[in-house]
């Protein structure tokens, strides 16, 4: 298994501290997008994508044309209005952009749609787990099946494409939330899981050295298999028809309409239709004794 | 309208590779997204048109030098309905209001104007025109009745006197070349060779057809076009292209031209509507002859106007 990628801060101290790592650097400013792609380099290490997590609208983030070429993840609270974010929505498709959007709120599932239309790849970012899941339903249907050639909406373009019924899909890769994937480090070097870990302080190590310690590995694997504790509780996820996508993500607030459930069941129909008219495709042109 | 129907729509068309909207109201650009979906639109590829009374907020007139200012003008046109300051006043404040829609947005605008009675006067038109820059082009329509309805249209019996009182502007329009549009609901037969030869030189887009434009509302239903707006609608989500939608109206169409070829007796084996040169008038107003009449027609006709009479 590859070494997973690091998400850290814009740090020359930190980034120093490894070497030969892919890593996902954080910003807050779009300003220093270039100067943090710049320092993964220098380092020794290996830009995956700069992180930018800013409390602006997308329609208000002025992006250089230097900054096109890296690849970025843009994490915002909202898209603004569609008038300001015009004039740059050409640069926004020629660039290596993913825009995360929180899909808690019809506008930004409005937004989703919008900026996928245009060919700009986006990422529903799901930061609870009171949804309209109508709606988000609606939106995956768009994602996965619209007519129209549209940029991905993650994480249902990933999940219909790499959908198998025989295992589990670690999609939450998408937000950088999969540890054998990615870890996520603070400003002094200490190591999460997760972000949500991380905002938190819940560390699984003290610095990158004690990564190859065994309880470290046990924490990845406890959290890759985390997933079996839904049978051995009995959880309501467990006996799901959307389980086998969702995986009990929102088990913690279990939505009382469980509407999530009525998306992950739709996810799995609509993948499943979708592998297998695909396959019928591929047997169509081969010859077969 | 909603955003998740505007990118439906813009999806729809693109799939059957039509490049161009139309935007109508009611008054389009009082809607609060109006500015956001024109952009939208263009950056979609599409052309743009805005059927508006240009009545237009000092605040939303704002919005439009900043957004619209460096629209090229073959992508973005506006129509702009107006009412002749003499026979049809309205008040200063609409007036100026217009103007300063006019004196901003002249360059992508076309001129319009609905012909609701023979005694018209298009000197106005030829003013503004001048005055504001705008598109030499001006769009004529005449005033279709609304099935069922009470409202004020012109006649087929006066048709006739609307195309001499038209005719009686050539100069204007020939001197200031602004090219004459005439929209659905012309009959070629009202217009002598002299007149369909100046029509014919001037440019003119003149087909003496009858749709189907076909008009989507926001809540996604689909109809023949705004006259026809309570007869056999759809929901668009029934469509799955373009043609699907023409079909479904041109065999509204066809019962309708069963019983009625055109607006005039004489329509009925019309070698110009046989040809394919002529609608008979607008459909409209051949459906409009039957709602006052006994219940004699076929059973999806009378279904369809039973529901209108019910509603108005």
């Amino acid at each position: 298994m590859n070494s997973p990628r690091f998400v850290c801060p814009h740090s020359k101290a930190l980034l120093r501290s490894f070497a030969g790592r892919a890593v996902a650097v954080r910003v807050a400013d779009v300003a220093d997008i270039a100067d943090a792609a710049a320092g993964v380099r220098n380092s020794g290490n290996e830009l995956f994508c700069v992180i930018v997590e800013t409390i602006l609208p997308l329609s208000e983030i002025e992006f250089h044309e230097d900054q096109l070429s890296i690849p970025l993840a843009v994490m915002t609270p909202s898209m603004g209005s569609f008038r300001a974010l015009a004039r740059s929505v050409d640069a926004l498709r020629r660039s290596a952009i993913r825009v995360y959007l929180p899909c808690n709120n019809l506008d930004n599932l409005a937004a989703l749609r919008i900026l996928s239309s245009l060919g700009i790849h986006v990422c529903a970012q799901f930061v609870t787990s009171a949804n309209d899941w109508e709606a988000l339903t609606d939106l995956m249907t768009y994602a996965v099946l619209g007519r129209s050639p549209h940029a991905s909406i993650e994480p249902f373009s990933f999940i219909a494409a790499n959908y198998n019924p025989h295992s589990n899909l670690p999609w939450g890769l998408i937000e950088f939330d999969d540890p054998s994937r990615f870890l996520h480090l603070d400003e002094e070097g200490h190591v999460a899981l997760s972000r949500y870990e991380l905002k938190r302080g819940l560390f699984v190590a003290q610095s990158v050295d004690e990564l190859g310690s065994p309880a470290v590995a046990s924490a990845i694997s406890e959290r890759e298999n985390r997933w079996r504790r839904f049978f051995t509780d009995n959880h309501p996820c467990a006996s799901c028809a959307g389980w086998k996508v969702c995986l009990g993500r929102f088990s913690d607030e279990l939505p009382a309409d469980r509407g999530c459930a009525t998306l992950f069941t739709e996810l799995i129909e609509v993948a499943t239709m979708l592998k297998s008219s695909t396959s019928h495709r591929d047997e169509g042109g081969v010859w077969r004794p | 309208m909603t955003w998740e129907n505007l990118i439906y729509i813009a999806d729809f068309l693109e799939a059957s590779d039509h490049r161009s909207v139309s935007l109508l109201g009611g008054e389009p650009t009082i809607h609060r997204y109006f500015v956001d979906f024109v952009l939208y639109l263009l950056e979609r590829n599409f052309t743009v048109t805005v059927f508006t009374n240009g009545m237009v907020s000092a605040a939303r007139l704002a919005q439009f030098k900043t957004y619209f200012a460096e629209v090229s003008v073959e992508r973005l046109h506006f129509v702009c309905n107006l009412n002749d300051p003499v026979q049809t006043p309205t008040s200063e404040k609409e007036t100026r209001r217009v103007h300063d829609f006019l004196s901003v947005m002249g360059p992508w605008t076309s001129p319009g104007f609905n012909i609701y009675r023979t005694d018209f006067s298009l000197d106005f038109l030829f003013d503004y025109i001048n005055r504001f820059g705008l598109k030499r082009s001006l769009r004529l329509g005449l005033t279709q009745p609304i099935p069922g309805k009470q409202n004020a249209f012109i006649r087929p019996s006066e048709i006739r006197a609307v195309v001499q009182r038209l005719y009686s502007f050539r100069d204007r329009f020939d001197l200031l070349r602004v090219k004459p549009g005439l929209d659905c609901g012309f009959p070629i037969c009202q217009f002598t060779d002299e007149e369909l030869g100046w029509l014919h030189r001037s440019g003119c887009d003149a087909l003496f057809g009858c749709g189907p434009a076909f008009d989507i509302s926001p809540d996604m239903s689909v109809y023949y076009c705004f006259p026809l707006s309570n007869y056999r609608r759809k929901s668009l989500f029934d469509f799955d292209s373009v043609e699907k939608i023409d079909e479904h109206f041109r065999s509204t169409r066809d019962p309708i031209k069963a019983e009625s070829p055109g607006i005039f007796a004489e329509c009925d084996g019309c070698r110009y509507q046989e040809d394919g040169l002529c609608a008979g008038g607008g459909l409209c107003q051949a459906l409009h002859r039957f709602i006052d009449e006994a219940p004699i027609r076929l059973p999806e006709i009378e279904h369809e106007l039973s529901k209108i009479r019910m509603s108005s």
